[in-house]
């Protein structure tokens, strides 16, 4: 069977490729699968679950190579998602996924859902005077990788994003914290560490630069990403706060890329997405799909001076199935 | 090549898979088969759309061409079959179809796709199949992608051709029916019909509009995959960038451009046909425009991101094709001279123009000159615009060809140089890069781009000496440099690392002589380099390389004089292999000492520039092996006899033994002629009883060491010293020379080296910078002498001999020429400030020096001696040194006068040390064998005749004569056949001579003599015309020496006698 299309419906290119990386993920279709029906047609109008999975059966009917999500969209515009209006990837990746974990009813769907995309870190303020320290735990949805560096030069690789991502910061002068111990303000010693992952890896390159409230303008720069990535081997053993057990699953294969072409006001999203079942690289375009290969993905890594070309956004790593 | 055609050429198991296909489907095979193409042309997909009228007019005019086919069917048993099944297929599709055409238009669309799908695999199984290369080379794999996706490019470039015609025509449709119907009133909203008009136009908008938007998906697509491929075509652009970088270093490789040209032009013209494309989208959003119109919002953005495509494209496709270069500079672009002329030639790859605009390419040079003290700048005097020619041949591709290029240093370039107290001096010129810039007013179909291509960074050097230096700074930057615009490269040149200098050396190696540099002998050019064995990470800094030198010349100064030895004389021994080459001292002796005595191999000079050695082994019976190398053969000596000759007639005499070949096999163990043999000059054997006119002879090189001691080299060369002061040999005083001995010696600064050569044989000597080299010879003998600078070179010669001579700037040379031919020999030396003095016998000698301050001494005997100077300066002619002589000279002064005949300006100096010599009477043997020993009697002139000065400017003979005196009496009364030299030294020369060579010697030399009278004075003097072996007249204008060397069977040899 072939990849289905999704028209679009009026700046609905970015919300057509990620519900393309949605419903390309087998490990969410799984989930989706579940989901109980909503009693009334006004509810199953507005429920986000459900209408995913609407869209989801009438492209995989086969009929035809593209479908419209236009009820989907409506649903969506019920929940002051707005149709006809160019959306932020990363933002919109949020909204929707907000919204399905907020509509699935079960506990058990919203737990699996959970595991399938949400990150555990663990954050850390130490105050650099005493012992004093805090720690916190928390949860992403993506992990927003910074291209540049404190002195605004360019990051060479997702590893180097990564690695500058955990690198412990120092808060000092103006962002000296106010110590209880020793009670006052103090140096500290801020930083992260990567307590667990899971099954689907989201990283958001964040290219959108907003500078000195000016418009905001986007680094098209190159960065290439890794088609398989090991954290191992990327984070030091202080950026970790996981046993070894967790750490033997953070391998991961490249499953989808939502890249952008165009400027930070306007421009085109379209999603690279290697099909599970057949391990092929697909190129949705809105209705346009078509099979394309790792050459295709790699011409997202991006390019200075080039700011039309597809320019690499967000991109979902797949766990690897344990050997 | 049409889709069902394909499908019929694929392998059994895909043509099942389509079987299958058609077999569960409502369109038979039959139909499918008989309107093939008008099928595949119609856009069913889109037809399937709901509520779209197109899928009911594909659906009737499928059935009426069915039936249009079913009439033209003729009545033949095969056709009756087809006909029937036509038939059903028509009545069951109408059947079927007629209500729904829109299911039938979706039927076929997927029937179609999965066509295609099954097309693809057992496509690229056939291509896998096809072609199981054991190694399909990873380049020809990218090309093939290349070309691949170039087509899919143009596929899916139709694709939306035929996807916005079809939009033109649903377009055409809504406006047609927007204009008849939508009449906006309020009594008409309440009219149920024009309700239904107003539906059917709404259904006929969204229908619009849903094409608009798939059309622009189709193009977003099209410009993805663009990308992808433009950078794959960038990358292959970056190799070739590499290769032709790597070819201008002197590595081989493919630097045609001819696949990048036609793949950048094809995406080129797919670029723009998609501009037009877009273009014409704009269009149709002049017509028709809705709230949302998709084209509004998205098609400005669509072009944009074509233009920054194309432009890339374009930009990046405007290459220098040819780096500058002088015509004849070989292998080595990029150095170019002042004055001299060069070329260089810029390509755009993208084939597209406009033929009625007219493009103009410009050339710049250091359009941005770096910001260094001294920098010079330089304009071109040539016309530095062109317009750009596609030329009629499509061929031949958009080019500007620059030739005749000429540079011109700006006067006032170097002005600053004083400014700026910075404490670096400006770079010397052979470090500093210059640039030249082409540019392009490019325009076609509308888009106007100033393009640009920059050469790689050359040197401009003003004089031949610069140039390899200049070349070892194009080798580092090309090497090192990432950046081809980094003029500012040597302002702190990076260290190159060795294994990639290793590489390049090689190549230098490769591309002079066609085989480059062995493991082995890079190991040793690292030692040399590097101190030590080189690591992975060991790099070398520019100046090790190119600066710095113990011996006087660095590092790359002898690399490239040994490559430029290669070049001139060595090439084919290198090519194959006979050279070892770079092997140090210390690794020889490892090599030879296991192997036979008389194994030898040739390595190149470390301490001599550009030059060549053998070393061969010997074993005793007791103690250890000694090793003998001899003294360099540099480019001076290769010249007059190649270094195959050398090695066949080499000859190492011993007092108390004949002297013997030493080498014998070449390293390992091949026996020296079978390595050598092919390269031997040709012998002339087998004729020898019929018109021998003249005796046999040939050039050979003899070492002598003293008898009784076994030395290593190094004592060798002591030992050859030790022997100089034996013969008290001349040394540091000037340019001493002798006339005539029957000895040779060439010497080098500090180390003379002797060779003897008697009786009929033929020598040759060279010698190198500074050195003295004598070389005497006798009966029957040819004689052959370079000379490098600043060399002084005697060659005497007697009794029917042939003499040719060629100097290196700054040479005094002394060529005695021979009996029996009247003013025939004539030496021409041409060298500032050097005298040349040329004596001959039996005939007139004539030496000539014409350049600016060059005398020429002519002696001549048997008729009249004549010195002639006609340049500025002085002339000097020193037939003797100081010291006393090494070598002596018989030259038959028969009859006759010494004349000096002195040219325009200037004074003849006659120097005469203790001239020595020796007369013999025609066809008598001359020679001395006692070299360090000199007849005081006679042919010495007196001592006070050193500061005799004659001025020539305007006297004649007789003035000169006078201010002789009494002095010069003498010496011309010794010039004169004096008996006692021939006494003294014919006998000692015949002596030794083997009674019937003697008899043979003297009869073909009353022959030659004979003959040689009839020789027009001047003309081929040297040869016999109807000598068969010897060029004829017309070619015998040889110039140079090496021809004349013709071999000939070798007479007995011994130079025994002259220890």
């Amino acid at each position: 069977t072939e990849a289905i299309g999704l028209y679009n419906l009026g700046q609905s290119c970015c919300l057509n490729s990620l519900l393309q990386v949605f419903l390309m993920n087998i490990h969410f279709t799984r989930i989706l699968r579940r989901i109980t029906v909503p009693p009334s047609p006004a509810q199953r109008r507005s429920n986000v679950p459900y209408q995913m999975l609407l869209l989801l059966e009438k492209m995989q009917s086969g009929k035809c190579k593209a479908v419209g999500p236009t009820e989907l969209a409506c649903c969506l515009s019920e929940h002051r998602v707005e149709l006809f209006v160019q959306h932020d990837a990363a933002q919109l990746f949020l909204t929707l996924w907000n919204l399905l974990k907020k509509q699935m009813k079960k506990p058990e769907l919203v737990k699996e859902l959970r595991d399938l995309y949400t990150i555990c870190i663990q954050e850390h303020v130490a105050c650099q005077k005493c012992s004093f320290e805090v720690k916190s735990k928390s949860t992403m949805l993506t992990l927003p990788l910074p291209v540049l560096d404190a002195n605004s030069h360019r990051l060479k690789t997702l590893e180097d994003c990564l690695q500058y991502f955990f690198h412990p910061e120092e808060l000092t002068g103006q962002n000296m914290c106010f110590c209880q111990q020793c009670g006052r303000k103090t140096p500290f010693l801020q930083s992260t560490k990567l307590v667990h992952l899971p099954q689907t890896l989201t990283l958001h390159l964040k290219r959108f630069c907003f500078e000195r409230s000016s418009c905001t303008h986007k680094l098209s720069h190159s960065l290439p990403f890794p088609q398989e990535l090991d954290l191992r081997q990327v984070l030091t053993e202080s950026q970790c706060q996981a046993d070894d057990s967790e750490k033997a699953t953070w391998q991961y294969e490249l499953f989808a890329v939502v890249a952008h072409s165009g400027s930070a006001s306007c421009g085109h999203y379209c999603a690279y997405i290697r099909r599970l079942t057949d391990c092929k690289w697909y190129c949705f375009n809105d209705s346009e799909v078509c099979q394309v290969s790792w050459d295709d993905v790699k011409c997202t890594y991006g390019r200075s001076n080039l700011y039309w070309r597809e320019t690499a956004y967000l991109l979902f790593y797949m766990k690897k199935q344990p050997q | 090549m049409a889709q069902w055609q394909e499908v019929q050429g694929l392998a059994n198991t895909y043509l099942e898979q389509v079987h299958q296909l058609y077999a569960g489907s409502a369109l038979p095979m039959a139909v499918r088969q008989s309107l093939a193409a008008w099928i595949e042309s119609q856009n069913w997909r889109q037809a399937a759309e709901p509520l779209c009228s197109h899928a009911r007019m594909l659906f009737h005019s499928l059935l009426v061409l069915l039936g249009e086919r079913l009439g033209s069917l003729g009545s033949d048993r095969e056709d009756f079959m087809l006909k029937h099944n036509l038939r059903k297929a028509h009545r069951d599709l109408q059947a079927e179809f007629e209500e729904k055409p829109e299911r039938f238009a979706n039927l076929v669309a997927n029937l179609l796709q999965e066509e295609r799908r099954i097309l693809r695999l057992g496509q690229a199984e056939g291509q896998a199949g096809s072609a199981p290369a054991p190694s399909p080379a990873p380049e020809s794999g990218r090309e093939q992608q290349i070309q691949r996706r170039l087509a899919e490019f143009h596929t899916a470039l139709q694709e939306a051709e035929r996807a916005f015609r079809h939009l033109e025509d649903l377009q055409d449709a809504f406006d047609f029916c927007f204009k008849v119907h939508y009449q906006p009133g309020e009594e008409r909203n309440r009219d149920p019909g024009y309700l239904q008009e107003l539906q059917s136009l709404q259904a006929k908008l969204q229908n619009l509009d849903r094409q608009r938007r798939e059309v622009l998906a189709q193009m977003q697509q099209l410009l993805g995959r663009s990308e992808t491929l433009q950078e794959l075509l960038q990358q292959e652009l970056g190799g070739w960038r590499v290769r032709q970088q790597h070819l201008c270093l002197g590595a081989s490789a493919d630097t045609n451009l001819r696949p990048l040209e036609t793949w950048f032009t094809e995406l080129g013209q797919g670029l723009f046909q998609l501009r037009q494309l877009l273009r014409a989208l704009g269009d149709l959003r002049q017509k028709v425009t809705y709230a949302r119109d998709p084209l509004v919002a998205e098609t400005p953005l669509l072009e944009q991101r074509l233009q920054e495509q194309l432009t890339h494209l374009l930009k990046s496709a405007f290459v220098v094709e040819q780096q500058p270069s002088t015509p004849n500079a070989g292998k080595r672009p990029l150095v170019l001279r002042t004055a001299g002329k060069f070329s260089s030639r810029a390509r755009l790859l993208v084939r597209l123009h406009d033929r009625n605009h007219r493009m103009e390419a410009r050339i710049h040079i250091d359009r941005d000159p770096p910001n260094i003290k001294g920098f010079r700048r330089f304009n071109i005097l040539t016309s530095s615009s062109k317009t750009l020619l596609a030329g009629d041949s499509p061929q031949e591709g958009l080019v500007c060809d620059f030739q005749y290029l000429t540079l011109k240093e700006q006067k006032d370039s170097r002005a600053g140089k004083g400014k700026g107290a910075s404490g670096e001096g400006p770079l010397v010129v052979t470090e500093e890069l210059h640039l030249i810039t082409f540019t392009l007013a490019y325009a076609y179909c509308g888009l106007e781009l100033e393009l640009e291509a920059t050469t790689l960074p050359f040197v401009i050097i003003s004089n031949n000496n610069q140039f390899s230096s200049a070349w070892a700074s194009i080798l580092w930057f090309n090497m090192l440099s990432s950046d081809p615009k980094a003029q500012q490269f040597f302002s702190s040149p990076p260290p190159a690392p060795w294994p990639r200098l290793a590489e390049v050396l090689s190549w230098q190696f490769q591309s002079v002589a066609e085989r480059g540099l062995s493991r082995d002998n890079l190991l040793m050019l690292a030692k040399k380099l590097l101190g030590s064995k080189p690591s992975p990470d060991s790099t070398v800094a520019w100046h090790k390389f190119s600066k710095d030198g113990a011996s006087g010349f660095s590092f790359w100064a002898w690399l490239d004089g040994i490559l430029g030895l290669l070049q001139e004389h060595l090439k084919q021994l290198w090519k194959n292999g006979l050279i070892l080459g770079f092997v140090s001292r210390k690794q020889e002796e490892k090599l030879l000492k296991s192997k036979r005595t008389g194994t030898f191999l040739l390595r190149f000079s470390e301490s001599v520039l550009g030059g060549v050695t053998f070393t061969w082994v010997e074993h005793h019976e007791t103690g250890s092996p000694t090793f003998h190398a001899v003294e360099p053969y540099t480019a001076s000596e290769l010249v007059s006899l190649a270094l195959p000759d050398i090695i066949r007639d080499y000859h190492m005499s011993l007092e108390e033994k004949n002297p013997e070949n030493p080498l014998k096999f070449l390293y390992p163990n091949i026996p020296r002629d079978e390595a050598f043999g092919p390269y031997y000059s040709q012998r002339l054997e087998g004729n020898l009883s019929e018109s021998q006119k003249y005796l046999n002879r040939r050039l050979i090189r003899v070492s002598s060491r003293p008898p009784n001691r076994r030395q290593t080299e190094e004592e060798l060369l002591v030992a050859t010293e030790n022997l100089e002061t034996l013969q008290l040999q001349p040394r540091g005083q000037g340019t001493p020379g002798d006339l005539g001995t029957p000895q040779g010696v060439a010497t080098s600064p500090g180390m003379p080296r002797v060779t003897p050569g008697i009786l009929g044989t033929l020598q040759g000597v060279t010698v190198s910078p500074g050195t003295l080299q004598v070389t005497p010879e006798n009966l029957g003998t040819l004689q052959g002498v370079t000379v490098s600078p600043g060399t002084l070179q005697v060659t005497p010669e007697n009794l029917g001999t042939l003499q040719g001579v060629t100097v290196s700037p700054g040479t005094l040379r002394v060529t005695p020429g021979n009996l029996g031919t009247p003013q025939t020999l004539q030496m021409v030396a041409t060298s500032p400030e050097m005298p040349q003095v040329t004596p001959g016998n039996l005939g007139t000698f004539q030496g000539m020096a014409t350049s600016p301050g060059t005398p020429r001494v002519t002696l001549g005997n048997l008729g009249t001696p004549q010195v002639m100077a006609t340049g500025l300066g002085t002339l000097q002619p020193q037939p003797q040194s100081l010291e006393p002589p090494q070598v002596t000279s018989g030259v038959p002064n028969l009859q006759g006068t010494l004349q000096v005949a002195p040219g325009a300006v200037g004074s003849v100096q006659v120097l005469p040390g203790g001239l020595q010599v020796a007369s013999g009477d025609l066809g008598t043997l001359q020679g001395t064998a006692e070299p360090p020993r000199v007849p005081e009697e006679q042919g010495t002139l007196p001592a006070e005749l050193r500061d005799l000065e004659l001025l020539t400017g305007g006297q004649d003979m007789q003035e000169l004569l006078l201010h002789g005196g009494q002095d010069m009496q003498e010496l011309l009364e010794g010039l004169e056949p004096p008996s006692g030299t021939l006494g003294t030294l014919g006998t000692l020369g015949v002596a030794e001579l083997m009674p019937d060579v003697v008899a043979t010697l003297e009869d073909s030399l009353e022959e030659s003599l004979e003959e040689n009278f009839q020789l027009s004075p001047g003309s081929a003097a040297l040869l016999a015309q109807h000598d068969p072996f010897l060029p004829q007249p017309e070619d015998s204008a040889l110039p140079s020496v090496p021809s004349l060397f013709t071999d000939l069977p070798p007479l007995h040899i011994d130079a025994s006698d002259f220890q």
